[in-house]
């Protein structure tokens, strides 16, 4: 047991690339900061695993499409990315490529919704980019008088957004207010039939939440996706070069990284932190912590005597039910996709071929079963070669975090079945190339994580639970009551995904509530 | 035939109409009045027999209110005192094991949310005794401690003995132990019966609790021993004027608990209600800290306090005044004082009145008489001490009367 003491001006718990940014941010203007990961390896959602995993390059997260471009220019992130359309499969061969606004047939033909959906997607992309404005700072309080600085700061950039609001016109103002709460079943529909095309919108809205497109609110988790312009990347040589381009960021900006170094408690003195203890009994001194470890973990850390009922109260009943799985497939050989291009294997492929089918993919998991037909997005990262290594990787909707008895291994191999056979339906043959294949349901993702529910955002992005309620009302504005204890994670505002805004947007808080 | 024993399990388990205490058979028979009321469930006396006679027993003799309706919520473990020093403002862990401490707790806000009595029985025992009913709040304060909760509002007794011959009468019963017992201290006088000289009259006084079981023998055996003492059994209204007299306040009236209120800004903090002393800012994180850190740097939104009337027409609900013309706050609690001879209130004052400024201050009182109103306006002077205190209410060992 190592006893010894180190000083830095922050410490963040959590080398996920929301730690790792909100690291970076600190460090590039001049602070001394350490990066405190439990694991042997960084990324958090974007992990690969530690050297007991099989080697997927993208074990968890797979994709970048909601990469906050300021984020992502302020850290100087050097990705290599490749931009990826969409194909929504469809059981009868009649998939559809979505590019951007355009929806194509197989054969280069307009799809016949072609012109709605090119209106709906101008039309949601306006909508997400004036609420993605919201996204870059830290949600409103509005608590003082509007003479107060701070308050009519706040009431300033809220403003903009109104300007913003009135400035698109009396008619798309007036949609923009209907469809904000509204579920993203009904918009779609009532612009596009159901089909591939509508349940490739509703796959993109619900994943990873515990809640079926019919539900309120859903729309408001599309706009959220499509906030920083809905451009898929897919970084070359998978996330493991994403991981290693946050690591490089973090690195130049003079960040001390420690992997294999858990938090065992946070130090809070007269209402305080001062720093953190580990495992190891090596205390790290700080003056400002920054967790990205979500808000019971960190409640958990520092001691619940620290905070007030209310707050653990929420904390505890934080929604945060995880429900995307991911399964990934060594392949023998590259597979095949029945009526797909050759080229369109390296797109984003998507088996959600109507809103009706994501909802009932959706119903099991409420009773903590899981669905005979799910959604998936998958990812054939080597389909540009014939040559092997072959791998799938597909993100599985919906895995139930807690079935009744666990997810015994009995109940593994038959989701894995119900998944695999979903697959041959669409690419025939495909099981017989499976070599090696991996099924992480959410609850290994909380395990290996440390994400509460094994949670895709470390938390439900319902409308209770977003912007000053996110992750809960108390602890919204990435301050967390003890003075210098700040959360940093996807849990706290915007929210999830590869976004990195959580974590520039906590570092910016504790700057500029002088606690570093 | 299987409907009419399911009906009458359910008449069982969920009684319709108000609930007896245990002491119901005895109140039952000494009531000329006939004057109940609902008390968190239960069947409770406003008068027994006569309010005048009950008053002037609290004050000349002794007499016994039951106050098993009070909320009892027992917390044990070996995080207690830690888990009751974060949910109170003040320091629990000067409240020493055979000790009762008068406590609030507040939200997040700062806000009380109610007031009550901690007994301390051991080094990880408590039990809080409050007016609001709790659980769910003490539930949500112990998650995450090492603490039992349970809730012992229905199977606890317990009986207040107020008046200067109170401790007379339990050594005339035997129990002459709580001779010993100073103001707020706690024992266990016999087995299963735990006495604290506590009360809710400014006077001498004990709190007697003990088992359901056990109740109606002890009541029998007090009621034995007082025959030459005057013992006097009591409802509520005797009992409000008496602590009106020692200038204590009651939840709902002088203050509104925060969890029953819905229009904003009505809760109060302890600062406002003038409890400072009991808000230690020094200890460790409390519930509510925060918030009333802040207050205090900001300034408090209004005063409770003490308040003497001219005149001797009851105020209360009338309205304050300063300088005659601008309205500044309200009685909450008032009373003609029998004993002191004074016009007394708990009044809530707008800050700076109450506070800084305190000079200039008027009530207007309605006063109704045979179908006519009378408006009065009368000087008010704010008070610091209570209207009622007598030195025997802290001589230990007790006088005989």
């Amino acid at each position: 047991m190592s006893n010894t003491t180190q000083n830095f001006d922050a410490v963040i718990i959590g080398g996920g690339h929301n730690g790792l940014t909100a690291a970076t941010t600190l460090a590039r203007k001049g602070h001394s900061v350490c990066v405190l990961e439990r694991s042997s390896v960084l990324g958090g959602m974007m992990s690969v695993g530690g050297a007991e995993a099989p080697s997927f390059t993208s074990r968890l997260a797979h994709l970048l499409y909601n990469l906050n471009p300021k984020v992502e220019r302020e850290l100087g992130l050097r990705l290599n990315a490749r931009n990826l359309t969409t194909v929504s499969l469809a059981p009868n061969g009649e998939h559809v490529e979505i590019d951007g606004g355009k929806a194509r047939m197989m054969d280069g033909a307009l799809h016949p919704k072609a012109v709605a959906f090119a209106t709906l997607q101008t039309r949601l992309q306006r909508f997400a980019t004036l609420l993605s404005r919201l996204s870059l700072r830290t949600p409103p309080k509005l608590s003082g008088s509007w003479t107060d600085p701070e308050t009519f700061g706040e009431l300033m950039g809220l403003a903009g957004i109104g300007l913003g609001l009135k400035g698109m016109g009396k008619v798309e103002m007036r949609e923009f207010l209907r469809a904000l709460l509204t579920n993203v079943h009904d918009l779609m529909v009532d612009d596009l039939d159901d089909g591939p095309l509508a349940g490739a919108m509703a796959a993109d809205a619900v994943r990873g939440s515990f809640s079926g497109p019919k539900a309120p609110g859903t729309l408001f988790s599309l706009l959220y996706r499509l906030g920083n312009g809905a451009n898929l990347r897919a970084p070359v040589g998978g996330m493991a070069s994403a991981v290693a381009a946050f690591e490089d960021a973090a690195a130049r900006a003079g960040c001390v990284i420690k992997r294999q170094s858990a938090v065992r408690s946070v130090l809070v003195q007269g209402d305080r932190v001062h720093g953190v203890e580990l495992d190891d009994g090596t205390v790290i001194h700080a003056k400002a912590v920054l967790s990205s470890i979500g808000p019971q973990a960190t409640i958990n850390l520092a001691g619940i005597q620290h905070f007030d009922v209310e707050i653990a109260r929420r904390a505890k009943n934080l929604r945060a039910k995880g429900t995307a799985g991911k399964l990934n497939l060594l392949l023998k050989a590259r597979p095949e996709f029945s009526g797909l291009p050759a080229p369109l294997h390296q797109a984003r492929l998507l088996i959600a071929p109507s809103s009706d089918y994501v909802e009932h993919a959706f119903n099991p998991v409420k009773y903590g079963s899981f669905s005979e037909a799910p959604t998936l997005e998958i990812l054939l990262p080597n389909a540009h070669t014939p040559e092997t290594p072959q791998t799938l990787s597909a993100v599985v909707g919906y895995m139930p975090h807690d079935p009744p008895g666990g997810w015994t291994d009995a109940l593994r191999t038959k989701a894995e079945q119900q998944i695999m056979a979903v697959l041959e339906a669409y690419a025939p043959g495909i099981g017989d190339r499976v070599q090696h294949s991996e099924l992480l349901t959410p609850t290994d993702i909380q395990t290996e994580t440390g994400a509460a529910g094994g949670h895709w955002h470390h938390g439900e992005m319902g409308i209770d639970q977003i912007l000053n309620v996110r992750p809960i009302n108390g602890m919204a504005h990435y301050q967390c009551g003890v003075e210098g204890l700040y959360l940093c994670g996807a849990s706290a505002h915007p929210g999830g995904d590869i976004n990195g805004a959580p974590g520039r947007n906590s570092a910016l808080q504790a700057l500029k509530d002088g606690a570093l | 035939m299987t409907d009419t024993s399911a009906a009458r399990t359910l008449e069982e388990a969920v009684p319709l109409g108000l609930i007896p205490t245990v002491f119901q058979p005895r109140l039952e028979a000494l009531s000329s009045a006939k004057s109940w009321m609902g008390w968190a469930g239960y069947q409770s006396a406003v008068v027994i027999e006569n309010m005048e006679f009950e008053y002037f027993a609290i004050r000349n003799q002794s007499t016994l209110f039951d106050v098993s309706p009070m909320h009892k919520y027992r917390i044990q473990g070996p995080d207690a005192e830690a888990m009751l020093n974060r949910m109170m403002t003040r320091d629990v862990r000067k409240i020493r094991p055979g000790r009762v401490g008068y406590t609030l707790w507040c939200d997040e806000e700062g806000m009380v949310i109610d007031d009550g009595t901690l007994f301390r029985f051991g080094p990880d025992d408590f039990r809080l005794c409050c007016q609001e009913r709790m659980l769910g709040w003490v539930l949500d304060a112990a998650w995450g401690f090492d603490v039992q909760v349970t809730d012992e509002s229905d199977t606890i007794s317990g009986l207040s003995l107020q008046g200067p011959t109170s401790f007379s009468i339990l050594k005339d019963a035997g129990l002459d132990a709580a001779a010993a017992l100073k103001p707020f201290d706690l024992a266990e006088i016999e087995p299963g019966l735990w006495i604290s000289r506590t009360g809710f009259t400014g006077d001498l006084g004990y709190e007697l609790w003990m088992k359901n079981a056990d109740g109606l023998a002890l009541w029998d055996r007090l009621w034995d021993a007082a025959r030459d003492w005057g013992l006097k059994a009591i409802g509520f209204e005797a009992l409000n004027l008496a602590r009106i007299e020692a200038g204590f306040i009651a939840a709902q009236v002088d203050f509104q608990p925060i969890h029953s209120t819905l229009r904003l800004g009505r809760g109060r903090t302890p600062l406002e209600l003038g409890f400072e002393r009991l808000v230690d800012f020094e200890k460790d994180h409390f519930n509510g800290r925060r918030a009333l850190l802040q207050q205090r740097q900001k300034g408090l939104r209004t005063h409770l306090v003490k308040i003497e009337l001219g005149g001797f027409k009851p105020s209360n609900g009338a309205l304050l005044y300063h300088r005659k013309t601008k309205e500044v706050g309200h009685v909450t609690s008032g009373a003609w004082s029998p004993t002191t001879k004074r016009n007394i209130a708990l009044a809530e004052l707008k800050a700076p009145y109450g506070g800084q400024v305190q000079d200039d201050l008027w009530a207007e009182i309605y006063v109704h008489e045979e179908g006519q109103w009378d408006r009065r306006l009368v000087p008010v002077t704010v008070q610091t001490s209570p209207f009622f205190s007598h030195p025997r209410a802290r001589a230990t060992p007790p006088r005989p009367f």
